[in-house]
């Protein structure tokens, strides 16, 4: 669609070339650009003494690993994902509304707590095995409730991850298939092959997209695969570089990770296909839902039941559990100090991140040019990087930065040399770094879905850029932007290893804290942060729903 | 009109950040303080630094509520207020790196000996005399050149399923290689320090091919792919995956008296065996502190350590979290005295910082995971 827009564009150059808009976003992209490439830098610099080593012993098996956790993640995903966007978008069946917004649950609990808590139900001690042997006299087999494996991180990475396609591809379902689906059902198409034939082609661009979210989010993983001993290369990128302490090779494994995120992101754009389906009009129809009745409402529910159970309920309930009995041994008054700077890091990085991506957003919109496109491009790369690589560029810009303001410093009376280092400002600043492409996502898709017709009649009519951008678009952006909000927020708020290394002295977050014990095997211990992280994203899922909901009204 | 927007810009994304610093600055003096007010603390608080002994910076990797608890009673005793970074030893000891001259940490913290000798090799921490630490501290504990102190000891043991396995047939770290133990035994991963730490020892005491040979025949006799903790090593062994696991004897205190009554359970079903006690002795790690090259706070970051190397403080690292204290005057906690006394292996614990990286690649060499 972009191309279109762009050739139906009279070609001038706005004199508005070199604006505040253009340099802002410069100046944002080489913000996000210097970290990683001092990074990278470092790749050309000098020989890895292990790379050998790697590349006869480690590497096969993480190549392998990884491409198992990605192929059937994606799939998985892309199953639960699309299925269950399809049953809420084309049917209505028992406790629909309640599911539309509960199956986006499961994104509130990270992945890493997740797993703890799996491991913590299913393990020896847990309440299954543990009411099976003491009620039942039963002794289980243990592989069959083993998921410290690579199944069992596909487990965990579906069931926590899915979301993202659902989310997606029902937004689209809802709001953008409904002349082509009625279409499909007029013309007599099956219930499977209106999916099959229409639904899965025409929302290929929305599945594709959540997709590769999930196959990022895994790729960055760490938390997971450490603890369930899937080697992959984000863990083999920490032994590396921590552990042997040879940070080139651990270099050239970032750098190999990258070429597959590259090659990721390439397919992702082939995948999505030169045809866009977006609507031609501006007010598309949402789909007009048909009752299932009796005996097929009912497995509907269920299916929808079971995927929430699994990734929502029971995770929480046994939180719950563990919270209670560790209560007494963990809750301080601390904890209220802990959920501030949680909500304080998190409100201030995802208001920052909307910010940034606004500006970004609307240069590349504007103005159609290989540099805006490239600017666009950027934001993905702190999403491509593990976050302790970004952790390490990040900390020596900082380090340099301050070692610059030494002089400043001494001048205004600053005792500390590495102020800025040691501040809250390199932590806000890596979150944005790390998640600029999530508000970036949920803008671009906005400022796409407006298009610039109501902007290029505003310029016609005579204001500036600026303020048509705050008198058209930003009113017509609302949606996108508190989405783009949210998301980010969530996203900050479950973050572990940035704040892990970045943080000032005294400072801790609930996702500090939950690893602090979880880190020591005091999984019980963890459970009481973890618990008010879940519940903090919880809400903010519940009113991302309802923001989308008023979006598509 | 375009520099005024550009202006207009600038400024806010400046202001931003200054709100975001100004924001940070607030945090910390909420962290420190609990229920007074943010103005009056301040205050209060640049007094008490000023009229007492300032402050020390601490960099730690051990991730204790009790630590926590030491650190205040040490304010309390001395009035210096202790800043307290947490994190992972590895990436603790990269920051500190990266941060070099400039940097504010005081004080190291790890739980392992290795990388306490890879901070002194990297030139991060200096040497520190004093004769009560080295009263308090066996010249074992100690690095030779003053550059780190153990602060507690934990044994890397073995733990069996009391039922299943005759103990007079296992003696040694070597005996799990045996072939009666063929897919019985359960070990964690190669990347946890303390099985690094554990192969860097036997590259010392019985050197590489030996260590390289016992690394093979573990992972011939592994019940299954290394997976999760120690304590997920204990509960495989009372669930019949296996029947000996390599394991901390901290980890088994703790499951001992455990809030959760299904881990209690499983580990009395195990009895614990001191490897090695004819020939070299069982593998000890310690958890340790140096003061960093870069400190600026030496005398309290001396006064600190010796407080931790006293004897209220070692008792309670000893009762709280089931470690043995460095400290001799210091007995172990009633449960550690119940195992008995052992024989240490007998190496200097820089050894175990020295042989990392070749511990690394011969787990990876034998294929351990």
């Amino acid at each position: 669609m972009e191309k279109d827009v762009s050739s139906l564009n009279v070609r001038r150059r706005l004199p508005a070339y070199r604006n505040g808009w253009s340099i802002l976003s410069f100046i944002i992209v080489i913000l996000i650009l210097i970290p990683n490439v001092t990074i990278l830098f470092n790749f050309f610099t000098e020989k890895a003494e292990n790379w050998g080593h790697i590349t006869e012993y480690i590497l096969p098996d993480l190549l392998k690993n990884t491409g198992l956790l990605i192929a059937f993640t994606g799939l998985l995903t892309i199953i639960i994902g699309t299925s269950l966007a399809w049953l809420i978008s084309a049917y209505d069946f028992p406790l629909k509304k309640f599911f539309k917004w509960a199956l986006i649950l499961p994104l509130a609990i990270p992945p890493y707590i997740a797993g703890y808590t799996y491991n913590g139900i299913l393990n020896y001690t847990g309440v299954i095995q543990t009411t099976l042997r003491n009620t039942w006299g039963i002794e289980v087999e243990q592989k069959y409730f083993d998921i410290l494996n690579l199944p069992g991180a596909v487990f965990i990475f579906t069931l926590f991850l899915y979301p993202y396609v659902y989310t997606i591809t029902r937004a689209f379902l809802a709001n953008q298939s409904a002349s082509l689906i009625e279409n499909a059902r007029l013309l007599g198409g099956s219930p499977l092959e209106v999916f099959f034939r229409v639904v899965l082609p025409v929302s290929r661009g929305a599945v594709v997209g959540g997709v590769s979210l999930v196959l990022l989010e895994v790729l960055n993983d760490y938390g997971v695969v450490q603890y369930f001993g899937v080697p992959t290369f984000s863990t083999a990128i920490f032994q590396t570089w921590f552990g042997m302490n040879d940070l080139n090779s651990a270099i050239k494994l970032s750098a190999t990770l990258m070429f597959i995120v590259f090659s990721i992101l390439i397919l992702e754009k082939l995948l999505r296909g030169r045809k866009k389906y977006a609507a031609t009009t501006a007010k598309a129809r949402p789909l007009r839902a048909i009752p299932l009745s009796g005996g097929r409402g009912w497995a509907a529910f269920s299916y929808c039941l079971a995927i929430f159970l699994l990734g929502f309920l029971i995770p929480l309930i046994q939180l719950v559990d563990w919270m209670f009995l560790t209560f007494e041994k963990v809750a301080s008054s601390e904890f209220l100090t802990l959920i501030w700077n949680s909500l304080f890091v998190s409100l201030t990085g995802a208001l920052l991140i909307v910010f940034f991506a606004v500006i970004i957003g609307n240069f590349a919109r504007t103005h159609q040019s290989r540099l805006s496109k490239s600017a666009a491009k950027v934001t993905i790369l702190g999403y491509s990087i593990p976050g302790a690589v970004i952790a390490v560029g990040i900390s020596t810009v900082f380090i340099d930065l301050d070692s610059g303001l030494s002089r400043f410093y001494e001048m205004t009376g600053v005792e500390s040399r590495l102020f800025l280092s040691t501040s809250i400002v390199i932590l806000i600043s890596s979150y944005i770094i790390r998640f600029l492409a999530i508000g970036y996502n949920s803008v671009e898709s906005g400022f796409d879905k407006i298009g610039n017709k109501y902007t290029e009649a505003s310029r016609m009519l005579g204001m500036n850029m600026t303020k048509t951008f705050f008198k058209v678009d930003v009113r017509m952006l609302r949606a996108p932007l508190i989405s783009g909000f949210l998301l980010a927020f969530i996203e900050i708020i479950k973050e572990l290893p940035l704040t892990l290394i970045l943080r000032p002295f005294n400072f801790g977050t609930l996702s500090t804290n939950a690893f602090k014990y979880a880190s020591d095997e005091q999984i019980h211990e963890a459970a009481l942060s973890s618990l008010i992280i879940v519940l903090i994203s919880a809400a903010a899922v519940f009113i991302f729903h309802q923001v989308l909901e008023k979006e598509s009204n | 009109m375009r520099n005024k927007w550009l202006m207009l810009g600038l400024t806010l994304l400046l202001s931003v950040f200054v709100l975001a610093a100004c924001g940070g600055g607030e945090q910390e003096e909420d962290t420190s303080s609990d229920q007074e007010t943010a103005d009056t603390e301040e205050t209060s608080e640049e007094n008490a630094s000023e009229e007492t002994g300032g402050e020390v910076n601490l960099y730690t990797g051990r991730h204790y509520d009790t630590d926590q608890e030491l650190y205040d009673t040490f304010t309390e005793e001395t009035g210096i207020e202790v800043n307290v970074i947490e994190g992972d030893d590895d990436e603790l000891i990269a920051r500190l790196d990266r941060e070099g001259e400039a940097s504010e940490a005081d004080l190291l913290i790890t739980a392992d000996a290795g990388r306490l000798h890879r901070a002194k090799s990297q030139d991060l921490l200096q040497s520190l005399e004093s004769d009560t630490l080295n009263e308090n501290i066996p010249e074992k504990f100690r690095d030779p050149d003053n550059n780190w102190f153990g602060l507690t000891k934990r044994a890397r043991v073995i733990a069996y399923h009391k039922e299943r396995v005759d103990e007079e047939n296992l003696q040694t770290y070597m005996d799990l290689t045996n072939e009666e133990y063929q897919d019985k035994v359960l070990i964690r991963s190669s990347s946890n320090i303390y099985n690094q730490s554990l192969v860097a020892s036997m590259i010392a005491t019985e050197g590489e091919d030996a260590a390289k040979e016992w690394a093979q025949g573990i992972v011939d006799n592994m019940a299954r792919d290394p997976q999760g903790g120690d304590r997920d090593q204990a509960k495989a062994v009372a669930a019949g995956e296996g029947d000996v696991a390599v394991m901390n004897t901290y980890y088994l205190g703790k499951m001992l008296n455990s809030e959760d009554e299904e881990e209690v359970k499983v580990a009395e079903q195990l009895g614990i065996i001191f490897p090695n006690q004819d020939s070299t002795g069982t593998h000890v790690n310690i958890s340790g502190i140096g003061v960093t090259a870069s400190s600026k706070n030496t005398e309290n970051a001396q006064k600190f350590i010796e407080f931790l190397s006293g004897e209220e403080a070692q008792k309670q690292f000893a009762e709280a979290n089931y470690e043995y204290p460095v400290n001799p005057d210091v007995e172990a906690s009633e449960l550690l005295q119940s195992w008995g006394e052992f024989k240490e292996q007998d190496i200097s614990l820089n050894e175990l910082g020295e042989n990392n990286d070749r511990a690394i690649q011969i787990m990876n060499e034998v294929g351990w995971k």
